[in-house]
């Protein structure tokens, strides 16, 4: 056969030689033969390359888009943690009292100022609780003054009817020159016996007053008594815990405006997650690009492979290129893109479409089946 | 309670030891009395020996601090511990008595 070309050739030696005065070059039927079928494995791996290219670029589109739903699923939850916290916040630093929020110090101090009322009161109390004790014991004194006085008045009136007895006796002696006398002792006696009736009348109240006067003492000296010292200090356990609680909140809000800034950093984090998925738009773009090239490599290798068919005898057919194949399977270790390389270009041979030994070997050397190869 | 009392000058020191509750009303009045009688000006009550206070004992110091007031002499507390110088700060008793370490 001949070849067409620009400029000559330096023939492989044994394999072609050159004449010069009819431009062509003598190229052997072994050669050719081989050639052939190179461009044909050539051309149907282009193929399957820009087919895996394509399938590559949508994995990693799909992969991408996935993943950026679930990054903005992700940044809107952690959007609403850190809502969730401020909120949070707001409120930790009060309590709600009658539909009113009343802030944590603010209402620190309002206890303390209620409990210090308390004791305040209690020593009040203590005091003219003592004052009462001190008075009742005074008048209880007194008292006993006035039993003892009305005591003294039953005494002189004992002796004033003894002298009134006496003188009547004296006058009765006198006969009529005492008559007027008489009168005057009878009349002492009747005095006698009403002051003797006053003073037993005054006796009965003063027992009544004396009577009250100890039962108000008896209770008061058990209130008194009652001592309310514990609950005064229990004012110090009571700061205490007020203290505490006060720690406690700010520590609690500290903590929660950590978080909150931790939530926002996250979100702002995984917005730029988001944007950094665009790396996919562009790489899509060059396989495109690659792809296109391909597809033009592959269009003129097969225009080259008619032009050449047309111009070779037909007892010379293409010689399958079994050494460069083992070759290029070798290099794919993922099965199921193995698997397409092998489908393409052994099974659509027709030398070797019904040997399905090569198939067998294609799975035997795969370890692994999964979805996930080693590579 | 019991008590012992330290004359100087102008300065009178009286030593409470134990426990001053409502049941030493009576002793505790007749110490005022004594309080009131003695030529120093300032009257201190040691309560470094004190162990117990109750809330009767609170009000009879207040007591003594007017009954003192009312006979221009001045009454100071003195050395209190334990629960003694709880109650005292609980109760605030140093804005009207002075109160010394």
């Amino acid at each position: 056969m001949s070849f067409d070309g620009a400029a000559p050739r330096t023939p492989a030696a044994g394999t072609a030689s050159v004449d010069a005065t009819a431009n062509t070059v003598a190229v052997s039927h072994d050669l050719l033969s081989t050639w052939m079928g190179f461009a044909d494995v050539q051309r149907r791996t282009l193929g399957v390359v820009q087919s895996e290219l394509m399938r590559t670029s949508q994995h990693v589109e799909d992969a991408t888009l996935d993943l950026s739903t679930r990054f903005r699923i992700l940044a809107e939850k952690a959007l609403e943690q850190s809502q969730r916290v401020a909120d949070i916040i707001a409120i930790a630093g009060s309590v709600r009292i009658d539909d009113e929020r009343v802030p944590m110090d603010q209402l620190v101090v309002g206890m303390q100022d209620m409990i210090s009322d308390m004791v305040s009161n209690i020593v009040t109390l203590s005091r003219h609780a003592m004052s009462m004790v001190y008075l009742l014991d005074d008048v209880q004194k007194d008292v006993v003054e006035l039993e003892k006085s009305i005591g003294d008045i039953d005494g002189i009136n004992r002796q004033t009817n003894f002298l009134a007895l006496n003188a009547t006796i004296e006058a009765s002696r006198a006969g009529e020159a005492g008559r007027t006398f008489a009168v005057v002792a009878q009349e002492v006696r009747h005095l006698s016996s009403s002051t003797a009736a006053l003073a037993e009348r005054m006796r009965s109240k003063v027992t009544a007053v004396v009577k009250g006067v100890r039962h108000g003492h008896e209770i008061l000296r058990e209130i008194a008594n009652t001592d309310m010292s514990p609950q005064m200090l229990a004012k110090e356990r009571v700061d205490k815990t007020m203290v505490s609680l006060v720690e406690q909140t700010n520590h609690f809000q500290s903590v929660l405006e950590t978080a909150a800034t931790v939530s926002a950093e996250m979100s702002s984090t995984i917005g730029r997650v988001i944007t950094g998925m665009q790396f996919q738009d562009l790489t899509k773009q060059r396989i495109e690009a690659i792809n296109d090239s391909l597809a033009v490599l592959c269009v003129g290798l097969s225009d080259l492979e008619t032009q050449i068919r047309d111009q070779v005898p037909p007892d010379v057919g293409a010689r399958e290129p079994q050494e460069w194949l083992n070759t290029l399977l070798s290099r794919f270790t993922l099965s199921e893109m193995r698997g397409r390389f092998v489908r393409k270009l052994l099974l659509e041979g027709t030398a070797l479409d019904e040997n399905g030994v090569l198939d067998v070997d294609a799975s035997h050397s795969d370890s692994a089946g999964g979805d996930i190869e080693l590579f | 309670m019991d008590y012992g009392i330290e004359q100087r000058d102008r300065d009178d020191t009286i030593r409470l030891r134990g426990r001053l509750t409502f049941n030493d009303h009576a002793k505790l009045r007749a110490l005022i009395g004594e309080m009131k009688q003695a030529k120093g000006q300032r009257q201190t009550l040691d309560l470094s020996s004190l162990e117990f206070v109750d809330s009767a004992g609170i009000g009879m110091l207040l007591i003594a601090r007017e009954e003192m007031t009312a006979v221009n002499k001045t009454l100071v507390l003195r050395g209190a511990v334990g629960q003694v110088k709880r109650v005292l700060t609980v109760a605030q008793i140093g804005k009207l008595i002075p109160i010394e370490d």
